[in-house]
């Protein structure tokens, strides 16, 4: 049995250690398996939880834990939980937010290619937890495989009796329904998930309300992500304070983070979180260095929507406070590295390009600022570029920062400000001379 | 006559400071509306009063204390103690800012754009004094594929055109269209800035309210080919008028070229207590047919076999002579009238009065498409339809319940104030009909009961009631009078489970505010008092009356008016009473109604009929009126807008002045009297139905008023009783009649009015024409497949009375055995198949091949 994708992980590391626990398991083909799951004692905390505890004793379990979301913001799961409304006669729903589309970020598509049951039954757990009796899942359209191997996981489930009427004899019924994105990286947005979910065009939602009060069908819902969920059914089997044993005091437990760009080994880790961003770039067993030996550049440290570092900023700490404290954030957990060759006007180009695709073009200075944008980055980067035109990108940027319905906007022009305040005069040469100050010595196909 | 007697709960209110004011206002409020109330200005593009907020445009920021960033006005909720600033220089900005992003793309073609002079990017940006852009980049252009044209305008409608360029994604027609008409027609497409509005794929932008796109669209995007390119704003002069199409009486404004008698477009003049600002297409365009090149221009006569044009001196002559002669050889009982109940209360009381005191005659009636009519004046339905009803009060209703009603063609505007409803509170909305409506898509649940169990189904839910609530008062009472009378056998017979009649019973019983509204099918019913008794049964069984209100709504402009003038043989005694102090009297005889006008004409026993602006050839529900009925009158006077079916057996034609032409005053369904205001000169030489009977009663030298001030004392002494007729005070008997049913005519008929229609006057509006031009069959698509129809495909309509030919729709709603016609077309006469002695009018189709 081979994978679908051969992607490097540090599962022998993890397996090694008695804290890590996400990658455990997924070098082995036949984890998706429900048998083997089991084996490992799979659906076994679902169990423990479903007969043995109160729903509020799982929202205290994972407040306690210090979880906080690993979709982007960070924020604290069973803070966030605890937002549903007690007394509302509405359904409540969870979603799980499988549409993994940050540009860098592939850590969901592991867990859920080798490992689907951990999800499942993370899901079912915080499900119970928040009262709900039908889940989501929402998988990333262009993952067609995932989707099939957590379908199947989710028919085996059902077969099983992990999920359904009535499950383990306590009374309480649970369904799950696996739902296909139609391939936009805003619909991982959660307001545009729900949105999009509905059958409605995938475009952000004012908040408040907040999903927790008016979600999918105007019910009180959460959306968590993948390994947030598959996160929690760690923390519930083994305690708050297990979990807090790894990372720091305010970014406690461990997190993936997906390692691309410029690295001599791509690949998804493990790690506490508090983990030197440095050695998870040049450690052998991580990234193991940049291409061909040459020099860093710079690193966009969560994902194409958090600003860049600068290779004087690196030996920083893999987590939520020391990330801020350096002008970046954690977000997805997407390290990209670009190594000396990079012309930073453009790579911004790629990812202005990126950004002004996806805006869902709800609001105004989204839809047209990245526009704009993209067109006097694009005509920077093919020499036609005019004098002024940097106070004018900072300007649009400052225009749009803060500005929008959705953090899309944030985030598309956090990575330009930084580009423009750590590279200018990269930036004004090329508007002076037409031409990169580094010419780039790589294509994209 | 705002009864309702629920008391709204206290609102919580909250303080605010903006720009150093102190403003008060209801918890929930936004920032935005808490600013406007208190008169200060905030810019908006994609906020509408009457849709959720979505913060779009983001033009509308304000500085907030405490805050960080600058928020969206139209989405933050006000705040007790918070601190807003709408104009400091960080708003400023930011404004400035969004002005220029949606510029950045915005063609500047104002001077050939029709938005120019209201637009409010063109207002806003004078106001922000934006001369010059930064933006140095071709601006995005949707190119209209074959369409040779720089202006790459796209036809999306029968009415609407596109302009994508100008469009500055507010998505205020494609949010309005979904959130407040339900439908689906125009929509966003692409994503980003490459996002453009269209119509939906191989769809017009046709639905009955579309015109209210193109009346939000804050730019120049949508525009009306109605009104685009004939005229600038600034040089048109505007009337307030009201919708006379629609029982509501929406308010409308009515805009006319300086100094020219032609009307150029109708926009909505919002009304909060009425129609929220929204209007249907029928509304908005209706007001062409005034402009119709087939208005009567001059009155006509019969000379010889043909109707020539004559003055008006003649006619008017002719008529009180011949009107005389009819008295004098056959007496008054041999001359009636029929009166439109589109008509203003001065032409309505006039005409009371001229064949009450000018002829002598009781012989009169308003009520132009009732099958049946009680001969006592105190009938359940006349209490049932007398009740009071206010619009506004749907909103806060806890449970909506629509009874034989298709909504939308019938109520348009109540339709949209239950989904508004739904929008913003939670009631539980219930469609019940004999045959699936669009409006049930407000609805929680659509029940169909079986054709003509209307008051089956109402017996069932008053025995459901008694089981759910077995001390109900009277429960044992009411069972001795109604039939069947156990739970089974009524679900059995009207199709609806017992289950549901339960559940249903339930939430009558427990709703807090209930809307109970009575359509069509229970109104012009033959068997009508049966179902109304059933209904009274029902109110006084689960009291929905005390806790909200209930009534068959009027269905016509003025309806309420007419009945309240006492336009009906035997009206309301204190209506009658009132009537006789004031004019010294009042005829003894009792008096034909509208059916029983119609059987002594065909018996040959009335000879003469006065006919104000009603068409009843074309519009009674009945065979026999289009065939022969009408040639046995010895004289006939019709006075209407254009030449009808009625009209061409008329002895003398005059022509009505439209309710453009002089100001009137109407009642709407709530009871409100309302104003439309004199817009155009009267065309022609059309004149108002009170004129044409004062001439006619001067000329038989029996003046109806000393003056107009006379009148209008008359009708307001006549308004102020009350018309409202109290609820039985016992359980009344409710035997369902047999339904008739011949196996060889299986599909039940439905004739009601196009969305587009109205009655038989609005084919002379163009823009409705191109709406819908010709009668159709819309029919199931189980039907389709059975016969094997497409649209478009003719079929022949067969009935014990009659046939007729037309083209297929395959319908979105209807299921089963049902077929729908619309009445408005004068080619297609859909009650050439039916007959007023009928409950259901059974027909059967065939293909006609070829
Ligand atoms: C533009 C945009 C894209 C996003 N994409 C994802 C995504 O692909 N997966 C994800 O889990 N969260 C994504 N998020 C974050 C979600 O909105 C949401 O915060 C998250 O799913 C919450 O889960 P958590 O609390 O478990 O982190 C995105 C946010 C934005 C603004
Ligand atoms: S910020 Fe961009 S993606 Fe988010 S709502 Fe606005 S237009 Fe859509
Ligand atoms: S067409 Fe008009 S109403 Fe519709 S989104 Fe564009 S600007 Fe707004
Ligand atoms: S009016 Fe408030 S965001 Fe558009």
């Amino acid at each position: 049995m081979t994978f679908y994708s051969p992607v490097i992980t540090n599962a022998a590391e993890v397996a090694g250690s008695d804290k890590l626990h996400l990658f455990r398991y997924v070098e082995d083909a036949n984890q998706t398996k429900i048998e083997t799951y089991e084996s490992h004692g799979g659906y076994g905390t679902w169990r423990k939880v479903l007969t043995t505890k109160k729903p509020d004793d799982v929202i205290a379990e994972v407040k306690a834990s210090g979880l906080r979301g690993r979709g982007g913001a960070g924020f604290p799961t069973g803070m966030k939980w605890g937002f549903i409304p007690k007394d509302s006669p509405k359904p409540r729903y969870l979603v799980c937010n499988a549409d993994e589309s940050e540009p860098g970020t592939c850590k969901d598509r592991v867990i859920m290619e080798r490992d689907p049951h951990a999800m499942i039954e993370g899901m079912a757990i915080a499900a119970y937890a928040i009262g709900c009796h039908l889940m989501f899942v929402y998988i990333r359209g262009e993952f067609g495989h995932c989707i099939e191997t957590v379908d199947k996981a989710l028919q085996e489930a059902y077969a099983k009796g992990h999920l359904g009427k009535n499950v383990y004899g306590s009374g309480y019924d649970l369904d799950m329904i696996v739902h296909s994105g139609g391939g936009a990286y805003i619909c991982g947005e959660e307001t545009a998930l729900l949105n999009s979910l509905e059958g409605e065009k995938g475009m952000s939602r004012i908040r408040p309300p907040f999903p927790a009060i008016e979600g999918l069908y105007a019910c009180p819902t959460i959306v968590n992500n993948v390994e947030t969920l598959t996160t929690v059914r760690h923390i519930m089997e083994r305690g708050a304070q297990w979990y807090r044993t790894m990372g720091t005091e305010k970014s406690p437990g461990s997190k993936i983070f997906s390692v691309s760009g410029h690295v001599k080994r791509p690949g998804n880790y493990e790690v506490e979180l508090g983990f030197s961003l440095k050695k998870l770039i040049y450690d052998p067993q991580y990234g193991n260095g940049i291409l061909g030996d040459k020099k860093l550049k710079g690193v966009i440290p969560g994902g194409a929507s958090t600003p860049f570092l600068t290779p004087d900023q690196i030996n920083v700490g893999l987590d939520f406070e020391s990330m801020t404290s350096v002008g970046s954030m954690l977000g997805s957990g997407a390290v990209i590295v670009f190594h000396e060759d990079t012309c930073i006007v453009w790579a911004i180009l790629k990812l202005i390009h990126f950004f002004r695709h996806e805006s869902c073009g709800k609001c105004t200075p989204c839809r047209e600022g990245t526009g704009w944008l993209e067109q006097i980055i694009r005509r920077i980067e093919h020499g036609g570029g005019k004098p002024g035109d940097i106070e004018k990108i900072e300007d649009i940027c400052g225009n749009i920062l803060g500005r929008t319905i959705c953090p899309l906007g944030d985030a598309a022009v956090m990575p330009i400000q930084s580009a423009v305040k750590h590279w200018r005069d990269e930036w004004q040469y090329h508007i002076d001379h037409g031409k990169c100050l580094v010419p780039t010595r790589f294509e994209f196909v | 006559m705002s009864t309702s007697t629920t008391t709204q709960p206290a609102v919580k209110m909250v303080t605010l400071t903006i720009n150093d004011q102190s403003v008060t206002v209801p918890k929930g409020t936004t920032v935005l509306q808490a600013a406007l109330g208190a008169g200060i200005h905030i810019p908006t593009f994609c906020w509408h009063p009457k849709l959720k907020s979505v913060g779009a445009c983001r033009i509308c920021y304000v500085e907030i204390e405490k805050m960080p960033k600058l928020q969206v006005s139209c989405a933050t909720e006000a705040t007790d103690g918070m601190v807003v600033k709408t104009e400091s220089d960080i708003v400023k900005r930011g404004r400035k800012a969004v002005l220029e992003f949606i510029l950045a793309n915005h063609p500047l073609d104002c001077p050939t754009c029709d938005k120019g002079g209201e637009c409010d990017l063109q207002n806003l940006t004078f106001a922000h004094g934006l001369d010059d852009s930064r933006f140095d980049f071709l601006k995005r252009r949707h190119i209209v594929p074959g369409v040779p044209s720089t202006f790459d305008d796209l036809r999306i409608g029968p009415e609407i055109m596109l302009n994508r360029n100008r469009c500055i994604l507010c998505y205020k027609c494609v949010r309005s269209n979904k959130e407040a008409f339900g439908e689906y027609d125009i929509g966003a497409f692409e994503r980003g800035n490459a996002m453009e509005i269209n119509a939906a794929p191989g769809e017009q932008v046709a639905n009955p309210f579309s015109g209210n796109l193109v009346e939000i669209c804050p730019v120049g995007a949508l525009t009306n080919s109605d009104w685009r390119y004939k005229i600038r704003v600034w040089l048109t002069q505007t009337t307030p008028s009201i919708d006379i199409f629609n029982s509501s009486g929406s308010n409308i404004l009515f805009y006319k070229e300086d100094h020219k008698n032609r009307i150029f477009r109708t926009i909505s003049r919002r009304n909060d207590e009425i129609d929220d600002g929204w209007i249907t297409d029928v509304a908005r365009y209706g007001y062409q047919l005034v402009h119709s090149p087939d208005r009567l221009q001059k009155p006509l006569m019969k000379k010889g076999s043909k109707q020539v044009p004559v003055e008006w001196e003649e006619a008017v002559a002719f008529v009180a002579r011949r009107l005389a002669e009819i008295d004098d050889t056959k007496g008054c009982v041999c001359i009636g009238g029929l009166a439109s109940p589109t008509l203003d209360l001065d032409s309505l009381h006039s005409f009371s009065k001229f064949m009450r005191k000018v002829i002598g005659t009781n012989n009169l009636d308003f009520r132009i498409d009732y099958r049946s009519l009680p001969e006592k004046p105190d009938s359940a339905f006349s209490t049932l339809s007398s009740q009071p009803f206010t619009i506004a009060e749907i909103d806060t209703s806890d449970v909506i319940f629509v009874f034989g009603s298709d909504l939308v063609k019938e109520h348009p505007n109540e339709y949209l104030r239950i989904r508004k409803a739904r929008n913003f509170g939670r009631p539980l909305v219930y469609s019940v009909n004999s045959f699936n409506v669009k409006s049930a898509d407000v609805a929680d649940r659509e029940f169909i009961y079986a054709p003509g169990t209307e008051e089956v189904f109402i017996n069932g839910l008053c025995l459901a009631a008694i089981e759910e609530n077995p001390g109900l008062s009277g429960a044992d009472g009411l069972k001795r009078k109604i039939s069947p009378a156990d739970l089974n056998s009524a679900a059995k017979t009207c199709g609806v489970s017992a289950e549901d009649l339960k559940a249903l019973a339930r939430t009558l019983i427990n709703g807090k505010k209930i809307s109970f509204i009575v359509g069509d099918q229970v109104s012009l019913s033959r068997d009508r008092e049966v179902i109304a008794a059933a209904l009274c049964n029902l109110n006084r069984l689960v009291g929905i009356t005390s806790r909200g209100q209930m009534a068959a709504l009027a269905r016509y402009a003025d309806s309420i008016g007419a009945e309240k003038l006492g336009l009906i043989p035997n009206p309301h005694p204190d209506v009658k009473r009132a009537l006789t102090d004031l004019w010294g009297g009042f005829p003894e005889m009792a008096g034909y109604h509208t059916e029983g006008m119609f059987s002594q004409m065909l018996k040959g026993e009335l000879d003469a009929m006065v006919i104000l602006g009603a068409n009843p050839v074309a519009m009674y529900p009945d065979h026999e009126a289009v065939a022969e009925t009408f040639e046995k009158l010895d004289f006939l006077v019709v006075a209407d807008l254009f030449e009808t079916e009625t009209t061409a057996m008329a002895d003398v034609v005059l022509p009505l002045a439209s309710w453009t032409e002089f100001a009137g005053r109407y009642v709407n369904l709530e009871g409100r009297i309302q104003k439309a205001e004199r817009a155009i000169k009267p065309l022609y030489e059309s004149k108002p139905a009170y004129a044409i009977l004062a001439d006619i009663a001067a000329a038989a030298r029996k003046p109806l008023f000393s003056s107009a001030r006379e009148r209008e004392e008359e009708i307001e002494k006549v308004l102020a009783c009350t018309t409202v007729r109290p609820w039985p005070g016992d359980y009344l008997d409710v035997r369902p009649p047999a339904i008739d049913k011949d196996p060889a005519y299986p599909i039940m008929l439905i004739i009601g009015d196009d969305p587009h229609h109205r009655c038989y006057v609005t084919e002379k509006a163009a823009s409705l024409v191109k709406f819908c031009s010709d009668a159709y069959i819309e029919l199931s698509p189980e039907l389709a497949e059975k016969f094997k129809v497409e649209d478009g495909d003719a079929v022949r309509v067969e009935s014990k009375y009659g046939k007729l030919m037309a083209p297929v729709k395959v319908s979105r709603v209807l299921e089963g055995d049902v077929v729908f016609l619309p009445r408005n077309f004068s080619v297609t006469r859909a009650n050439s198949l039916v007959s007023r002695k009928a409950r259901i009018d059974w027909v059967r189709i065939n293909k006609v091949s070829g």
